[in-house]
């Protein structure tokens, strides 16, 4: 694309370095921001650089924080004694926002996965350990996605704290809410066999 | 069960082509390299989801073609089925069966059992274990849907144990709980595998010497043997006792990925004791015997492609073979030769409809039908 003007290229170039954004995308983007008063690109820019500069991860649980603690992990009502171990940020999001959960979060920043390079040492696991050796902690619910990457984390971080007198838990795998028995792929529906669990009047 | 009718596009050297095929036999003559075997093994791909020859779609797709499909029309149990195979770069492979997609590899092979003779199968005989392993592997797939599923769980695992033990020996780091955990998860796969493949073995043997006694007209005995270090031990203790040489070698050098299969003709081992013609029968053998295998357990009988089957044989056991096969109880046959004469006798000797096809360059004329009862 031919742009009439050197500065609308480099902002452009620099919306379409986002991922999901394409050059026709950014040129739009770009357009808008020109088309608004001066003060509000400002404002969108020093949003981002504020949250660029001041973001912080959690120095318990890894997850991005304002404050060198998180929210989570400050608030004095959140029971103590349970720690959900996730993959990422936005795992802790999907579980915040179902309202059913009022226990720690462990953010491992990924999956074991040797074929992209990342071994264990790559992830939080020994700071969970250190966690959990504190004492405090009664249960580790794993909220990991059913993947073979996934499987294996799951079984190393069990693995790592079976000496330990902390329960394991790994978050329950079946048939969807809603759905139909039949329409549920046999995998599944066969974990959910075996994994039945007793039904409660 | 037989292939009715056939597409190809972009498949290796073929550009388009459309056949009728004879449910019975059918002939495939031309000179070399004007694909012959790529018409088998295009046959081969539809039922199997894979070439014969490459793992790698891209080398089976025809040069500067961006896509292959292929077509084709089942008779199978009275009723018609249509599969399709289609490989986009940079899309997962399609397969479908009437319209229906499969997401799994392993929901499309054996539907349609197969059986490729190559003239390279002697590698079977004389190459390493992993030839050996292939052709139990192929012939199981085609039976147990869940061996498929297994053997690719294991594989995938083993992948990732592999590269786990490579990394820790790069960043001087040992982590033995991570390939615990590897152990713990393989031993599932590792353990029904290896009862599949004994259990084939076992089944397997007597239909092979059937078959062997017949080809080869002897008197000679086979017998096959399956070699595991896991006969004696269980996975776990296998893989603890190989941890150190694990470590040093960078890779995981005990499993189901090791198993052999050792042939014994009169008690000594083929690869060395047996002449060329004994190896030529015995890999036929093999072959006819995976067929019998197939037909009597999937109560309907596979294709059968057989790849420049009389090459270097003398005019006696071409004779043989093709009263072999005029007798015996084979469903649809695919045989190529590059001498039209060869064809010609098979055809002479055949008594009942067949097509011969000649293909130069990519293309295929049918030249003779005829039809005799």
């Amino acid at each position: 694309m031919n742009y009439s003007s050197k500065l609308i290229e480099e902002a452009v170039e620099a919306f379409a370095g986002l991922p999901g954004i394409g050059r026709k995308t950014a040129l739009r983007l770009t357009l808008h921001l020109v088309n608004q008063s001066p003060e509000k690109t400002v404002e969108f820019a020093e949003a981002i650089r504020k949250m660029r500069q001041n973001i912080k991860h959690c120095s318990v649980c890894h997850n991005l924080s304002d404050e060198p603690v998180c929210q989570v992990c400050a608030d004095k009502r959140r029971d103590r004694s349970l720690i959900c171990v996730v993959e990422s940020i936005r795992d802790v999001m999907a579980i915040e926002d179902t309202g059913q959960y009022r226990g720690l979060y462990h953010v491992l920043g990924g999956l074991i996965n040797p074929l992209e390079g990342i071994g264990p040492d790559a992830l939080t696991i020994d700071s969970l350990l250190q966690r959990v050796a504190a004492g405090e902690v009664k249960e580790v619910i794993m909220a990991i996605s059913p993947t073979i990457e996934g499987d294996t984390t799951m079984f190393y971080i069990s693995r790592k704290l079976k000496d330990s007198s902390v329960n394991v838990s790994s978050i329950a795998r079946g048939v969807a809410f809603g759905g139909e028995l039949e329409y549920a792929d046999e995998v599944t529906l066969g974990r959910s066999i075996v994994g039945r669990v007793p039904y409660k009047l | 069960m037989h292939l009715k009718k056939f597409i190809i596009t972009h498949f290796r050297n073929y550009e388009y082509q459309s056949l009728e095929f004879a449910p019975r036999l059918n002939l495939v003559v031309g000179l070399n390299g004007m694909g012959k075997t790529n018409l088998l093994d295009a046959v081969y791909y539809l039922c199997m989801g894979k070439s014969r020859f490459s793992g790698n779609d891209r080398n089976v797709r025809r040069n500067g073609a961006d896509f292959f499909r292929l077509e084709g029309y089942f008779q199978k149990n009275g009723g018609a089925q249509k599969v399709v195979a289609k490989v986009v770069p940079g899309q997962l492979k399609q397969l479908e069966i009437d319209g229906k997609a499969h997401n799994r590899l392993s929901d499309h092979v054996g539907h349609f059992p197969v059986v490729f003779k190559a003239p390279d199968d002697t590698a079977l005989a004389l190459e390493g274990s992993e030839e050996r392993r292939r052709f139990v592997d192929n012939t199981l797939c085609q039976l147990d849907a869940r061996y498929l599923t297994e053997l690719m769980a294991y594989n995938r695992l083993l992948q990732r144990r592999n590269a786990a033990l490579k990394q820790m020996a790069e960043q001087r780091q040992w982590d033995q709980t991570l390939l615990q955990v590897y152990d713990e998860k393989m031993k599932v796969p590792a353990e029904y595998i290896l009862q599949c493949r004994q259990a084939f073995v076992r089944n397997f043997e007597p239909v092979f010497n059937r078959q062997f006694t017949v080809i080869s007209g002897g008197r000679e005995e086979v017998q096959l043997k399956y070699k595991s270090q896991l006969q004696d031990t269980g996975f776990i203790s296998l893989m603890e006792a190989n941890r150190e040489k694990d470590r040093v070698l960078q890779r995981t050098t005990g499993g189901i990925h090791k198993d052999d299969l050792e042939f014994l003709l009169n008690g000594m081992p083929l690869k060395r004791f047996a002449s060329q013609g004994q190896l030529k029968s015995f890999v036929l053998a093999l072959k006819l015997a995976q067929y019998e295998l197939l037909k009597q357990q999937k109560k309907v009988k596979p294709i059968l492609l057989l790849d420049d089957l009389f090459d270097k044989l003398d005019d006696e056991r071409v004779n043989h073979l093709i009263r072999l096969l005029v007798e015996g109880d084979f469903g649809q046959v695919f045989i190529t030769d590059t001498h039209p004469e060869k064809a010609e006798a098979i055809a002479r000797n055949f008594g009942g409809e067949y097509r011969k096809f000649v293909v130069e360059a990519g293309k295929v004329a049918v030249m003779g039908e005829e039809l005799r009862n």
